[in-house]
């Protein structure tokens, strides 16, 4: 799978036309910050965790249900730095179900909770935005998640990211090649809770998106400390580090 | 903005904080307030998080996941201690507090998750929350006055044990309860105990409602020995109506329900009086290092003052023990209570060997602090005797065969370290080894009469508890008293303009007055200005709702549940109360520790300032209370 982040900012010609002149704004805000120095220390930086939870019938008709990010700044979390919005989902062209799990006896009938929660997916997406600034992304399967919000962001933004996201999983299974009851698992679905289970991390309510956010939070957490001991100290040495691994993995 | 994630963690972090000493007491407000400003830092094995190096404190540190040693920094390499902190555990407040650098290094033993609070934050606690405050004024309690290394030497044995005694029982109860049907067998309980090592099994009926123990001690005396089928029902062999406590009880009420029952388990039940957890003496003997369970163990065999001289020294031990753990005054009180009631029993217990009373109807009374289960380091005798006289004519020669009885308790009770009463106050005295008759009409006499003498009397002798033999001559004996009382409101009125006849030491423009004793200029009497005027209070209004319980926590708590005292105003004068008690337990450990006789007299000055600030909102406390005397009597 290409890399979703590695893409080139493509933004201008997108579907900005169909945007108020206050989200254009906000858009417009974001774009102008500054790009992030990924050089500097793991300790002065900011990263973004993310995660998403989805709806799904088919593999196809997977749609974003929520985003969940939490910032790890200066290496602490900080409660007040999380994120969480609900996508709303009577937007135009959507399909008719909303999904979710509420099965075949309410395909037309969106769970109500979500609908009145729910957010416009286009200032959910801004808003998101807004709260990641150009941070680097940290996922855990960030080809997974990663997917799901570029292809959020072209639907509705019309723009492709340019923001380096990195694998969590990718970096655990280098940093901690001598941990065994992890293992392979590492790199495939199911790994987390693996990792988890390894540094006796308790999820406050698992596979909800910003308990998911925290506990990877708390993997970064870790994964920076060994990271800098082996020299790699910065976001930066963290995204060479995991392309390395995976390209050893996916040639080997 | 109002932010649904941030709301979640926040939520998460609360919940956590729950389960440990001092969050659990922490008010709601002030929990969340400390939720919403900590951030999670991680440490990876062998790193530093604090040492004396790094500076002025800058943060408070409460672990939430892994192991962190402490160890003093620099200088004492010779001395041999460290401690070790887990989940819930925090480091650093006597540092912040004196914003000054740590005295320990604190080191990450495994990967290390701490919450830090920056130290604004820190001290924005301690004044939006009570709970908060008195934990961080324990936990510097009394360094001040004693040298740094000692202080070190305090404050890491504090932090490794300060978690084991507060702690609710829902933090000591690890694995699930194991419990049978009562119509289960013997022998599928006694194989289910062999697999699972369990030293006992909890008989819970379909409620989960726990209705019967059976313990590994009872195999032999009930089965084996008796030879009973192992087909029979669990049940015919049980210990019925087995001891609960809540959930939220600590481990201190769990070590005093069964120094009191004489038990060895405690099951932790919820609201719904489900069985949630067994707690075994074994278990509170592992938090507590000290041995409860042997000193109890001691007493009970104990064949000769002697040993119980030094059981009584033991009691001591343990209680200084918990006073430097930090344990609140309240259960320290009660603690030295129970145990002195379990020496004074034995010693009776010895003396009935050589004196017969078969056949009479008696009850050993204990009167003053020791009848309110107030007990501090220092304690002399207040004790006295009723019993039953049929025969008039036997009156005369039953007393003396009880004062001779009690002189040879008496004796014995001063050779145990109960040193015998000045002001003689004790059950060898003809005036107080009465029959139950006398007993009433001595009352009546002071209720009817309530002139200085007889109002001084009822302050020591209406706080009476049975400690020994028929229980239900000291029951007569107080609803004889309600009677008395109720019937002479002008009583009631006088004890109440008592207990007014000492004022706080608060003055209008200093904040303490300490002059009232001009032999010891500069300080103030804890025991006659403080905790006496919760004590006075708490009497009138026990005899007036007839509110049969003595100890002074109580009587408030339940006289509030009779009348308009509010909850919150009751449950402040209690705190009030207990950090007063506290205090003199400090000052008494200290004036013993220097060879002297513990006295009550604090000097503020030498208070730091949260304590002083404390100890002036525990005076004010009592003054309210003196008002609502005022106003409930009108004077």
């Amino acid at each position: 799978m290409a890399a979703w982040f590695s893409r080139l900012f493509t933004g201008q010609e997108g579907r900005d036309g169909a945007l108020a002149i206050n989200q254009q704004a906000l858009l417009a805000g974001w774009r102008q910050l500054p790009e992030v120095d990924i050089s500097r220390s793991h300790y002065r930086s900011r990263y973004v965790l993310v995660d998403v939870e989805t709806a799904a019938r088919s593999l196809k008709s997977d749609r974003l249900v929520s985003i969940a990010a939490l910032a790890l700044v200066d290496g602490l979390i900080d409660f007040q730095e999380a994120f969480h919005v609900v996508l709303a989902h009577d937007a135009p062209g959507a399909d008719a179900a909303a999904g979710e799990a509420s099965e075949a006896n309410a395909p037309t009938a969106p769970n109500p909770a979500l609908v009145i929660a729910g957010v416009p997916p286009v200032d959910a997406l801004i808003s998101f935005l807004s709260f990641a600034g150009k941070a680097p992304l940290v996922a855990y399967h960030s080809p997974l998640v990663g997917a799901m919000i570029e292809r959020a962001l072209v639907e509705h933004l019309g723009i492709v990211s340019a923001q380096p996201c990195i694998d969590l999983a990718w970096v655990l299974s280098d940093l901690f090649r001598d941990v065994s009851d992890v293992g392979d698992l590492s790199a495939t679905q199911g790994g987390l809770d693996a990792w988890l289970a390894h540094f006796g991390i308790a999820s406050i309510q698992r596979h909800n998106a910003v308990s998911d956010a925290y506990v990877i939070a708390k993997l970064l957490q870790i994964a920076i400390a060994r990271a800098a001991r082996k020299g790699f100290d910065s976001p930066g040495s963290l995204l060479e580090l995991e392309k390395a691994r995976r390209h050893l993995h996916q040639s080997g | 903005m109002s932010n649904s994630a941030t709301e979640m963690l926040v939520s998460a972090c609360i919940q956590f904080l729950q389960g440990f000493s001092p969050f659990d007491r922490m008010e709601a407000q002030a929990l969340r307030f400390l939720a919403e400003h900590v951030k999670l830092a991680h440490f990876p094995k062998g790193a530093r998080i604090l040492a004396s190096e790094m500076g002025i404190a800058r943060a408070l540190y409460i672990v939430q996941g892994g192991k962190v040693r402490a160890r003093p920094s620099g200088g004492n390499s010779h001395v041999e201690y460290s401690a070790v902190l887990g989940p819930g555990q925090c480091f650093s407040i006597g540092a912040l507090m004196a914003q000054r650098p740590s005295s320990s290094a604190y080191v990450a033993r495994d990967d290390v998750f701490c919450y830090e609070l920056p130290a604004d934050c820190f001290f924005s606690l301690t004044q939006k929350s009570t709970a908060f405050n008195l934990f961080c004024t324990q936990t510097i309690a009394g360094l001040l006055n004693q040298s740094q290394q000692q202080l070190q030497l305090q404050f890491a044995q504090r932090a490794a044990e300060q978690k084991t005694m507060n702690s609710p029982l829902a933090t000591i109860v690890k694995r699930e309860p194991v419990a049978v049907a009562p119509e289960t067998s013997i022998r599928e309980v006694v194989e289910l105990m062999a697999a699972n090592h369990l030293g006992s099994m909890v008989v819970t009926d379909p409620l989960q409602q726990p209705i019967g123990i059976f313990t590994l001690s009872d195999v032999l005396k009930r089965i084996v020995l008796p030879g009973l089928s192992l087909e029979q029902p669990i049940s015919s062999v049980m210990s019925t109506s087995p001891l609960t406590l809540p959930l939220a009880a600590n481990a201190h009420d769990a070590a005093l329900a069964m120094a009191m029952h004489a038990v060895r388990h405690v099951l932790a039940v919820d609201e719904g009086g489900r069985l949630r957890g067994v707690v075994s003496e074994r278990d509170l003997f592992k938090l507590q290092g000290a041995g409860l369970r042997q000193i109890r163990h001691s007493i009970d065999a104990a064949t000769s003052v002697d040993v119980l001289r030094h059981a009584r020294e033991d009691v001591r031990q343990l209680s200084l023990t918990m006073l430097t753990e930090g344990v609140g005054g309240q259960e320290i009180t009660q603690f030295i209570s129970t145990l002195n009631d379990t020496v004074t029993r034995r010693v009776i217990d010895l003396n009935l060997d050589r004196h017969d009373l078969y056949g009479i109807d008696w009850a050993w009374l204990s009167f003053g602090s020791e009848g309110r289960d107030e007990q501090t380091f220092t304690t002399d005798q207040d004790n006295g005797i009723v019993y039953l006289c049929t025969d008039i004519m036997d009156r005369e020669l039953t007393q003396l065969r009880f004062l001779e009885f009690a002189r040879d308790v008496n004796d014995d009770l001063d050779k145990c370290g109960f040193p015998l009463c000045k002001g003689n106050i004790m059950a060898s005295n003809p005036e107080l080894c009465l029959t139950l008759e006398e007993w009433e009409e001595k009352f009546a006499l002071w209720v009817r009469t309530p002139e200085p003498l007889a109002l001084l009397n009822a302050t020591i002798f209406f706080d009476f508890r049975p400690l020994y033999g028929r229980f239900n001559l000291a029951h007569r004996m107080r609803l004889s008293l309600f009677r008395q009382t109720q019937g002479n409101p002008l009583f009631l009125r006088m004890l109440a303009q008592n207990a007014l006849s000492v004022a706080p030491p608060l003055g209008r423009i200093r904040d303490f007055v300490t002059g009232a004793d001009p032999d010891h200029p500069g300080t103030i009497d804890l025991k006659k200005y403080g905790v006496r005027l919760f004590t006075d209070a708490a009497r009138v209004f026990a005899l007036a709702n007839q509110v049969e319980a003595t100890h002074t926590v109580t009587r408030l708590k339940r006289a509030s549940a009779l009348t308009h005292l509010p909850p919150d105003d009751v449950s402040a004068s209690i705190e009030g109360f207990n950090f007063i008690q506290l205090l003199r337990l400090r000052h008494q450990h200290f004036e013993q520790e220097h060879g002297r006789a513990g006295d009550n007299l604090i000097r503020p000055d030498e208070l730091n300032e949260i304590e002083r600030r404390v100890l002036k909102e525990a005076f004010r406390q009592a003054r309210k209370l003196q008002a609502r005397l005022k106003l409930d009597y009108q004077l």
